[in-house]
């Protein structure tokens, strides 16, 4: 029957839509096609020396350097004027941005309601002026632009094939629950009594003057309720239809009381809930950049609960909720012009379901599963991404409904978040940081994913999650060459090739070294090298964000900001890490074992020999390539001697990481494992590796072993990447139980499956036991893909029956169909596991 | 422990030998010799080289490097000489891509147990643990032996997948180290058996009685699957799973937990080609969902369909 069932497997499809939400889902993805959509808006003061657009936050968006200046110009063209009061210019810098975010958002950008939408607030993507004056616009262009400016930096980290790094906004989790539990009414009254007891002098002086932008940030969500109040007011005044009347007028009840007021019911708390969260989008002028919420399930219960006794159906608040995922998708519209694909593709408002709570309790409940069915039913979509916490003891019943929906999944990826050894993570966290006042066993359990799966504590925490992406595999290139890069840089635009330089620290000569010891010390310290000239690029950009692109209604969501009278981009938040995301681990891993294995064990090669082979890209040193990939051990087999080198290389880098911090905003570096779609391009930048990997090949991906080397099949590539976390003690001494976990931001780690692994209830039964047993020996973090090759080949041939396919790409969905066709064969490759 | 075995694969999360999530042990070497062997790598004892057109690079190192002279070029790639080839593996341990490969390996039972303990965890979650398969397991006696009683020691647990053409004095030492037996029962007719797989089947039968009757007396194993491979035009007729439905029901009565009826799988048509063997079922086409239905339907008219599955490949009808 496998192979039945092969041919008939189809696309996930929509299902258990009401008219209503079968109608707005619809009509989002006619997307250009909408009367109007949520497409950028820019605004500008005027001035003739105006910026819009802060590129910083697309540093570690390679794909847009090429646009950067477009970009900036294109908005700047198109950005309409908005009146300033008396008095603007002569506000601090802070004051003038929160007055004109809040007034565009408010008095200039439209306000519509979509038929039969139960939830208010559409339009929120804007680019706004950054409000400079004449003096901090020419400062700004020579930092960011200027010869030894952060762009050009940049360029060159990234062009010599180091990999990217900059302060990106978005990826973290507001403090939703506080807001719903005490409104901004609560927050406004705080931050006046923080005002109100600053010194005369704090006042007068940068304290004084974030707290009162936040005090105008905290009324923008007030303002913009009451603007669509009246607007529902006004369409159900002329509304024929009768239920859809009261619809309107109790929508216009809702925006009455919240988000100002506490929420009361269900609906208040989601009406609420995402215009908290919209308005963080048009704070940071970025769409959905791992803004992520959180554990929904838990504190939406208690409205839940209490709607449901009141006599709400079960159905509407899933129809409530419908209406909410397709808001979120209306994120995309950002740049709907320029397709769906690479730079607006990474978006990430995760949610989080399930997962342990106080005293090692599960605490999935009813609200989990009608969030899990409304997934279920409006999939494939990719806002909010779904993240599900499982652990030990997850229940049973969660569990099938995981595995069916993973069965169903074509299409609909699935991510899974695996509490005990992420709970180790950010155990480790409050260990090397000194923060076990913040994170302790008594809360580690509200940890959650943001943007892809990077973990994070919620409400007080900005870790920049995906703020530096660090090639590990530019240090064995170093190491190579004694500190110089491999290949002369040729420029693509220019065409202009420079001679390699010394770049990194001189190691020694790499041809006289006669033991693999010695390698390793070299490798090491081009690893400490590499990690520092990360450090140093970042904290350009850190730098400037600080001082000239606050956010202070996002400021008022993260707490720590209002205390210490802090902007988040400052430093605000309690708990303060920028993430060094190493990517290309498994590719280093397996690049040393063949080196030590091909020069130093079986002398199959001198070091010379080694070095010219990846010079010529492989060319003329066949045999020797095909040893390299073939005979050299690999990391992903469960072989403990590889998996050793695997560990090695794991805590040397997380341990110099750990030793730096951001000098302009006190911010510790903090490791992890996303890789996003670095993996894929950078295989182009960098040369030719040990591991017999031909420049333009993929990279590895994240924590995940080299696509093919995991030949012994998903258990042994599981037991791999937990050994390469630091692995699991009997006797219960590691940082969360007996786990260990050296990156507390958590690992991509992505497997694929042919769906028929799970074609009857036994053997979903023993997909279930995997995944029980990868709470045991796996990572963080395991994203699922159930595809069918033979689905994925018709789709590269048939784009247009598969328009809605989403695969996973590494942490992000997109829709396959868009993503360039090196990484759709890719993906095809991947599906490694098909004897199933 | 020195007792040493030749292995022919270790295949990890294995869901298709027994009971759970389970870690498969394919032996060397079999009694019978079935035509429709989808393991023919397995039939003989001994260790044997095969080449692999598609990871071959032409590098010519395997050539210089058999000490038997037994390889060569042709038209076709490189060319094994059957005659000359001793198994040594020198090729395939110089071969720089894996393109020769050495099918059989020798394995001691504590660096076997090692490997195999690597996934407990799935084990003990699934309710799964190790299958010893093959070829035969039991022909390699002392080394499935010692193995047996190495994993149940560690606490795995245990399945022995046998044709059931041992002596039954193996199989009485074997059984009380055994969870689960898999048991195949092939073909009722002695003269078909012959015919299909080069003896009768008059051990097999008693062997298969001696193991239920072991399951009743000694709680070893404690499940008993009996599989029957449904190869249409020879084992997969009506009268044939007529035959075994009775004879599960009147001789190994209560003994049986399940039935899998084996659905004829031809996707390994290379592995002959490799092995310089011609196929007699080459041609054959896997069974038509009717007929699986069928015969599914005869098995369960016997002994209850509680226990009866059909499991593998079929063809819709319509497209015949």
């Amino acid at each position: 029957m496998h192979t039945a069932d092969a041919a008939k497997s189809t696309m996930k499809e929509p299902s258990g839509l009401s008219d209503r939400i079968r109608w707005l889902r619809d009509y989002y993805f006619r997307g250009t096609d909408r009367a109007w959509n949520n497409e950028y808006t820019s605004w500008t003061t005027g001035t003739p020396w105006d910026i819009i657009y802060n590129e910083l936050t697309f540093y570690i968006v390679p794909e847009t350097y090429p646009l950067l200046n477009t970009l900036g110009a294109s908005y700047l063209q198109a950005a309409r004027r908005v009146d300033l009061p008396d008095g603007f210019w002569r506000w601090p810098r802070v004051e003038r941005r929160a007055w004109f975010v809040r007034e565009v958002i408010v008095h200039y950008v439209p306000q519509e309601i979509l038929p039969g939408d139960l939830l208010a607030g559409g339009r929120f993507n804007i680019q706004t002026s950054m409000c400079f004056t004449e003096e901090e616009s020419r400062q700004w262009i020579s930092l960011v632009k200027g010869k030894n400016g952060a762009r050009a930096k940049m360029k060159a980290f990234h062009d010599h094939g180091y990999g990217n790094a900059g302060a990106t906004s978005g990826h973290l989790i507001p403090d939703h629950e506080r807001l719903l539990r005490q409104g901004w009414k609560g927050v406004h009254g705080q931050l006046l009594r923080l005002y109100n007891t600053l010194a005369e002098t704090d006042r007068e002086g940068e304290k004084g003057a974030q707290l009162r932008a936040m005090v105008t940030a905290s009324t923008m969500a007030r303002d913009l309720a009451a603007k669509y109040k009246a607007l529902c007011l006004e369409m159900a005044s002329g509304e024929k239809d009768e239920a859809r009347r009261g619809e309107l007028q109790a929508m216009a009840q809702n925006l009455a009381r919240v988000p100002w007021e506490p929420a009361a019911t269900f609906w208040e708390a989601v009406q609420a809930l995402w215009l908290n969260h919209m308005l963080v989008m048009t704070d940071e002028n970025y769409p959905g950049a791992g803004v992520s919420l959180g554990r929904v399930d838990q504190y939406l219960y208690p409205y839940y609960r209490k709607s449901l006794q009141d006599g709400m159906d079960r159905n509407f608040a899933k129809e409530i909720l419908k209406c909410f995922w397709v808001h979120a998708n209306t994120a995309y519209d950002a740049m709907i012009r320029n397709g769906n694909q690479g730079i607006t593709a990474g978006f990430g408002q995760l949610i989080t379901l399930s997962g342990l709570g106080a005293g090692c309790r599960d605490m999935t409940n009813d609200l989990t599963y009608v969030m899990l069915e409304v997934i279920d039913e409006m999939s494939p979509i990719l806002e909010p991404k779904p993240n599900v916490r499982l652990h030990q003891n997850s229940p049973e019943a969660l569990l099938d409904k995981v595995v069916d929906m993973i069965e169903s999944s074509q299409g609909a990826p699935f991510l899974l978040n695996f509490d005990e050894r992420s709970m180790a993570g950010m155990m480790r966290e409050a260990k090397k940081a000194g923060l076990e006042r913040l994170i302790h066993p008594g809360n580690v359990f509200d940890y959650a994913p943001v943007g892809c799966l990077e973990n994070t504590m919620v409400g007080n925490d900005r870790s920049g999650t995906v703020d530096n992406n660090l090639n590990l595999l530019k240090a064995v290139e170093l190491a190579l060459t004694g500190g110089k890069d491999l290949l002369a840089f040729t420029d693509p635009m220019t065409g202009k090739t420079q001679k390699p330089r010394q770049e990194g620290p001189r190691t020694g000569t790499a041809t006289r070294f006669e033991t693999w010891e010695e390698f390793w010390q070299a490798y090491a310290e081009q690893t400490r090298y590499i990690i520092r000239r990360c450090v140093d690029l970042y904290e350009v950009s850190e730098s400037i964000r600080a001082r000239f692109f606050p956010t202070p209604y996002l400021s008022c969501l993260v707490r720590g900001c209002a205390e210490k009278a802090t902007d988040v981009t400052r430093g605000g938040a309690e708990i303060n890490f920028t993430t060094l995301e190493a990517v290309t681990f498994a590719t280093t891993v397996d690049s040393l074992l063949a080196i030590r294995y091909l020069v130093f064990d079986k002398k199959v090669c001198t070091m010379k020999d080694l070095i010219s082979a990846l010079e010529a890209n492989w060319q003329g040193f066949e045999v020797l390539q095909a040893m390299a990939k073939n005979r050299a051990p690999k990391y992903g087999r469960d072989d403990d001697e590889a998996d050793a080198m695997a560990q090695k290389v794991m805590r040397l880098w997380c341990d110099e990481t750990w030793t730096h911090t951001t000098k302009s905003t006190g911010r510790r570096f903090r490791p992890g494992m996303l890789s996003w779609n670095y993996w894929a391009g950078d295989g182009y930048i960098l040369p030719a590796s040990a591991d017999g990997r031909l420049r333009g090949q993929f990279l590895s991906n994240a924590i995940c072993p080299v696509n093919g080397a995991d030949i012994f099949g998903p258990t042994a590539n599981t037991n791999s990447v937990g050994k390469a976390l630091g692995g699991k003690t009997d006797s219960g001494a590691g940082d969360w139980e007996g786990y260990f976990n050296d990156l507390p931001n958590g690992a991509s780690h992505t497997m694929t499956f042919n769906p028929s692994i799970l074609r009857d209830p036994v053997h979903k039964d023993k997909f279930k036991a995997f995944l029980k047993g990868y709470a045991h020996n796996g990572g963080t973090a395991l994203q699922i893909n159930m595809l069918d090759p033979v689905l994925l080949r018709d789709a590269q041939a048939h784009p247009q029956n598969y328009r809605h396919l989403l695969v996973r790409i590494t942490g992000y969905n997109a829709y396959f169909t868009t993503v360039g066709r090196e990484l759709q064969d890719e993906v095809i490759e991947r599906i490694s596991h098909n004897r199933f | 422990m020195k007792t040493e075995g030749t292995i022919l694969e270790i295949s990890r999360m294995s869901t298709e030998d027994g009971p759970g999530i389970r870690t498969t042990v394919f032996f060397k070497g079999c009694p019978l010799r079935c035509g429709w062997c989808h393991n023919p790598e397995s039939i003989s004892l001994r260790p044997e080289v095969q080449w692999l057109a598609a990871s071959c690079i032409g590098c010519g190192i395997c050539i210089e490097t058999c000490p038997a002279q037994a390889l060569d070029n042709s038209d076709d790639g490189v060319r094994i000489d059957r005659s000359r080839c001793t198994g040594c593996g020198a090729c395939a341990e110089a071969c720089p891509t894996t393109a020769m490969e050495l099918l059989g390996r020798t394995w001691t039972v504590d660096d076997l147990t090692r490997e195999l303990v690597k996934d407990r965890v799935y084990f003990e979650q699934s309710g799964g643990g190790v299958t010893l398969s093959g070829g035969e397991a039991a022909l390699q006696k002392d080394f499935c032996l010692a193995l047996l009683q190495s994993l149940k020691r560690e606490g795995i647990s245990t399945a022995l997948d046998t044709c059931g053409q041992v002596p039954q004095s193996v199989l009485a030492e074997l059984l009380p180290h055994v969870d689960v037996l898999l048991y195949d029962l092939k073909e009722i007719d002695p003269a078909r058996h012959k015919a299909f797989t080069g003896h009768g089947n008059a051990t097999i039968l008693a062997n298969a009685v001696f193991a239920a009757g072991h399951k009743k007396k000694q709680k070893a194993p404690k499940t008993l699957w009996i599989r029957t491979p449904v190869i249409p035009d020879a084992t997969g007729t009506p009268e044939n799973i007529q035959g075994l439905g009775e004879f599960l029901r009147e001789r190994l009565d209560g003994a049986v937990d399940s039935w899998e009826l084996c659905a004829f799988n031809n996707l390994c048509r290379d592995k002959y080609t490799r092995l310089g063997l011609d196929w007699i079922y080459a041609g054959r086409d896997v069974p038509t969902q009717a007929l699986m239905d069928e015969l599914t339907r005869i098995a369960a008219g016997i002994v209850g369909a509680r226990g009866v599955r059909a499991s593998g490949m079929m063809r819709n009808d319509s497209t015949g």
